[in-house]
């Protein structure tokens, strides 16, 4: 137990340094830093939680789109505190979450395919190809979907943020 | 802001250039200046200024150049905030301390060239292709010189930081919007430049043998 609550801690530290190092890229203001952090940690901190046994453990694509409706949620709240439209609180919290090992595996698997010598194991990295490159696609959907949601829902609230 | 001033607006936003009309039509390129978020969340309030009737035509035309002229975070604290970043994502995809190491040495040279590259107007593609030939070069040295257990996530995630997350994100939120157009352009030019990630990361791990067999 205790294991599990230092794993959660040092997770959404790490999505916190993350969001905020990444929303640095795009120029963000600095009074957005902190938000974005919070807001980062509290969605990857949801989709670990889960992805852990006693949850299922529930499917990355469908952990990653609650946890994105959470980030949504929270970035349209806390974007009228500090004066931003929401969209500057959540594109950085989604950057940890951006699947990129699924991305860079299914990037080795198309080399593989290039390079293969027998009919198995072109067919072996085509199978590994596919189900990386689909998981990597559903995830970037549904997390996108996830955080526009609410956008959209509290359009009044989100609109009027910089009021 | 429109309404404000009393006239008929329509705006029409294109991959290129964006069309105004209102009693004439006015067409203007889009420049490529970047993604700004403090740009946006200041002329954003502006906006809103303005439609509440707070500032005068002339007042806001002021303030506007104002905004446009704010420089940006200084690029030095943008190249360790992006680094940092990188490192820390290394590490949430359980790649261990050698991994984390490269992976900030890679992304600091990576993200150093794809400035310096952009300060001097090259074109962005290329910039990409460039910096992530350099980031992948460096992060494998985890390969070659068996540094750690986790080499491929240290490969992996050397480049995350060049994926145009906001381009991704903004064409499925046009879509939503059922702006289709201008959905499928970001989604393109995302995809584009993804693949130009590819093209730099595949070059690299030519270069410096690396098979990766399972």
């Amino acid at each position: 137990m205790e294991e599990f609550l230092i794993n959660i801690v040092q997770d959404g530290l790490l999505a916190a340094v993350a969001a905020i190092g990444f929303s640095s890229i795009s120029n963000a203001p600095k009074r957005a830093y902190l938000t974005c952090g919070v807001i980062a940690a509290v969605g990857h901190v949801v989709r670990y939680i889960l992805m852990r046994p006693f949850c299922g453990p529930m499917n990355i694509i469908v952990a990653s789109f609650i946890a994105s409706l959470a980030i949504g949620v929270l970035a349209v709240i806390l974007s009228r505190r500090i004066k931003c439209p929401a969209e500057v609180c959540f594109f950085p919290a989604l950057l940890p979450m951006i699947p990129g090992m699924y991305a860079y595996r299914a990037l080795e698997a198309l080399l593989m395919c290039l390079v293969h010598t027998s009919e198995p194991t072109f067919n072996h990295y085509l199978y590994l190809l596919s189900y990386n490159g689909l998981t990597c696609i559903f995830i970037i959907i549904g997390m996108v979907l996830g955080a526009t949601i609410p956008v959209f829902a509290l359009k009044r609230m989100a609109f009027q943020a910089t009021r | 802001m429109a309404r404000r001033f009393g006239c008929q607006v329509g705006i029409t936003v294109m991959p290129t250039y964006v069309e105004i009309m209102s009693d004439g039509v006015t067409a203007r390129r889009i420049h490529n200046c970047g993604i700004n978020f403090d740009l946006n969340a200041r002329l954003s309030r502006l906006s809103w200024e303005v439609a509440d009737r707070r500032y005068s035509l002339e007042q806001a035309k002021a303030e506007f150049q104002k905004i446009i002229n704010i420089p940006r975070t200084n690029p030095i604290q943008v190249l360790f905030q992006a680094s940092i970043a990188n490192a820390a994502f290394c590490r949430l995809f359980q790649g261990d301390a050698a991994a984390v190491a490269v992976v900030f040495i890679a992304t600091l040279a990576g993200f150093r060239i794809r400035q310096i590259m952009l300060d001097r107007r090259i074109d962005f593609r290329l910039t990409v292709i460039c910096a992530a030939f350099v980031a992948a070069t460096i992060s494998s040295a985890c390969y070659l010189f068996g540094w750690g257990n986790t080499p491929e996530i240290a490969l992996g995630t050397s480049v995350l930081y060049l994926i145009p997350g906001v381009p991704y994100i903004n064409a499925v939120s046009d879509m939503m919007d059922k702006h289709y157009l201008s959905a499928y352009s970001r989604f393109m030019d995302a995809l584009i430049i993804t693949a130009c990630i590819t093209i730099g990361l595949v070059a690299a791990m030519f270069l410096m043998g690396i098979k990766i067999l399972s």
